[in-house]
């Protein structure tokens, strides 16, 4: 598993090499890691369970109470902005029924920080 | 002046709030039942018995074949068995519901001696503590069967719980069960309100939210889930642990209040249980 | 006081009928070891957060088997797992409270219509 992620990443260094390198560093070096981690702890119902009420690239059998989670670099000026909508919705709509994961710590703040780089790149 | 307009806009709020906070049952039960008219134009009252197959047609086939063969016929049979077959005194429960068995339409009710709220569990096992027999249990086991049994017979009967004028106790307790109703409870901050009014009629993963409208009246219900007949406080357990939030006692004041306050939303519906459930 | 002649009066009689070595052992640390009256303060401190928190119908759903799983890794000795447990059940003893006092007075949703 890690050779072969090794490898993908010396052979895609390869190609990046060849092409554009000023992208390189960033999407290597924390970023798919911390994307893909943010989508398994998004994904997965004992942790934030995002799918029960919105659908979401690439999630099975989502619910539709809120709306779908996509372009959202579109709709939040910042991350920090998107942090603060999953860690309390309360805060921005009393009467919403998506759960405060961080003001309740369903998730931890290093959970949370995941998740947002996961659905900041949707 | 904007300010001004501000401030008066969130004093009519407040008023708007404080007015709800303290509406009468009726003026409560009419903006209940209007909420779900709206949101479902095209379903009839009649239909709301029905739980959430009166909004969601692709569980309501599965639905209808499983009413075919009632999962929950032969509990009303022991049930039956139940009503029938003397204490060891030598009574049997006609002797304590003299209208029995279709007795389902007069609970829950306020006792005015008691000052609580009695279901129809609770008046069976007084019943049974009176003439020397074990209480039931109030989740799981044979009080289904008698309930069953006693839902059965009531069918038709309609929805019809009375908050007495001259016990001001009764209120409380309504008031109790309604501010259970709408507050948030549990790691994952929900209310009833939240699943069952709120989001009603929109999926959570690939379940159906039901209406909260005609949540009373087909207990016991047998749910697939489960696999046989299971009471309303059993079933309230539940949502209350899906949500990360501690149960309360089955037959607890809590959960009576609820009862009181969810069943009177329901008045006017018709009783149709034992009902089946996925 | 009388609690603890009792104590003192069954650890003799265990150490005199023998054999109960793990239950010695582990009533041993309790009493000396700082670390273990350390955690069992912090249960304590959880449960008196859960009961608060009960008190207002705010309780959560796992916050009991928290603690109950906390008192296990104690007599154990694993004081690494009972620390963490006791910590999360007060932090949800007491986000249990503040949510059920926040709500004191009943609000109505705006989405219901009077
Ligand atoms: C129980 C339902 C529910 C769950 C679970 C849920 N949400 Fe939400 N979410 C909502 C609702 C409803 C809204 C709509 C906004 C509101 O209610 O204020 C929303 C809004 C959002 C928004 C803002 C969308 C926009 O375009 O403004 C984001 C971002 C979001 N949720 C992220 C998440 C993430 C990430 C998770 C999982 C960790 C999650 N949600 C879990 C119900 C939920
Ligand atoms: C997280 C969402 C959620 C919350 C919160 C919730 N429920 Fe439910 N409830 C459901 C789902 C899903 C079902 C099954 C589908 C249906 O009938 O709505 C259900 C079913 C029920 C049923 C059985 C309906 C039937 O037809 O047999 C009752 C009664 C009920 N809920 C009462 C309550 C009460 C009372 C509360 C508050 C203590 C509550 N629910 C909170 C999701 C919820």
């Amino acid at each position: 598993m890690t050779i072969s992620t090794k490898l993908l990443g010396i052979a895609s260094a390869g190609v990046l090499l060849a092409g554009q390198l000023a992208l390189a560093p960033v999407a290597s070096a924390s970023g798919p890691s911390m994307v893909e981690e943010g989508k398994n702890i998004a994904f997965t119902r004992k942790k934030g369970n995002c799918l029960a009420c919105h659908v979401m690239a690439g999630g099975k059998a989502a619910g539709n109470i809120a709306p779908p989670l996509g372009a959202m670099q579109s709709r939040f000026k910042s991350k920090a902005e998107l942090k603060a909508q999953i860690a309390d919705a309360t805060v921005k709509n009393p009467e919403t029924s998506m759960p405060p994961f961080g003001r309740h710590k369903i998730l931890s703040d290093a959970e949370i920080d995941k998740v947002v780089e996961f659905v900041w790149s949707l | 002046m904007k300010h001004l307009l501000k401030k008066i806009a969130m004093l009519a709020v407040a008023g708007g709030i404080a007015a709800s906070a303290q509406a009468s049952p009726e003026a409560d039960r009419e903006a209940f039942q209007n909420f779900y008219k709206n949101r479902f134009a095209s379903v009839p009252m009649e239909e709301y018995p029905n739980g959430v197959y009166s909004i969601d047609p692709v569980g309501r086939e599965n639905w209808e074949a499983i009413e075919e063969f009632p999962p929950y016929e032969p509990f009303i049979d022991e049930g039956q068995a139940m009503w029938e077959k003397p204490f060891a005194n030598g009574k049997t429960y006609k002797d304590c519901f003299a209208d029995g068995p279709a007795i389902a339409g007069i609970y829950p009710l306020w006792d005015k001696k008691n000052g609580m709220v009695i279901t129809l569990p609770l008046a069976l096992n007084k019943c049974r503590e009176a003439n020397g027999e074990k209480p039931l249990k109030y989740k799981k086991g044979s009080i289904n069967d008698i309930l069953s049994y006693i839902a059965y017979e009531s069918r038709g009967q309609k929805t019809n719980v009375i908050i007495p004028k001259d016990d001001p106790r009764a209120l409380a307790a309504y008031e109790k069960g309604k501010k259970f109703y709408y507050t948030r409870r549990g790691q994952l901050n929900f209310s009833c309100a939240n699943c069952h009014l709120q989001n009603a009629g929109m999926n959570i993963r690939a379940d159906r939210l039901g209406p909260a409208l005609g949540h009373t009246t087909h207990f016991p219900v047998y749910r697939s889930k489960w696999g046989t007949v299971g009471t309303l406080h059993r079933r309230v357990t539940g949502c209350n642990k899906q949500v990360r939030a501690k149960p309360f006692k089955a037959q607890g004041e809590q959960y009576r209040n609820l009862e009181y306050f969810l069943t009177y939303m329901s008045n006017g519906l018709e009783l149709n249980g034992p009902g089946a459930r996925k | 006081m009388q609690n603890k002649m009792i104590g003192y009066v069954m650890i003799l009689a265990m150490l005199l009928f023998g054999g109960l070595s793990t239950v010695q052992a582990a009533d041993g640390a309790k009493a000396t070891n700082p670390e273990a009256a350390k955690v069992e303060k912090m249960i304590a401190d959880a449960d008196k957060a859960r009961k608060k928190a009960a008190s207002v119908e705010g309780e959560w759903r796992d916050v009991g088997k928290m603690l109950k799983k906390a008192k296990a890794a104690l007599a154990k000795g694993d004081y690494k797992t009972a620390k963490k447990l006791a910590a999360k059940a007060k932090s949800q003893g007491e986000m249990g409270y503040k949510q059920a006092v926040a709500q004191k007075d009943l609000k109505m949703p705006s989405y219901l219509k009077y």
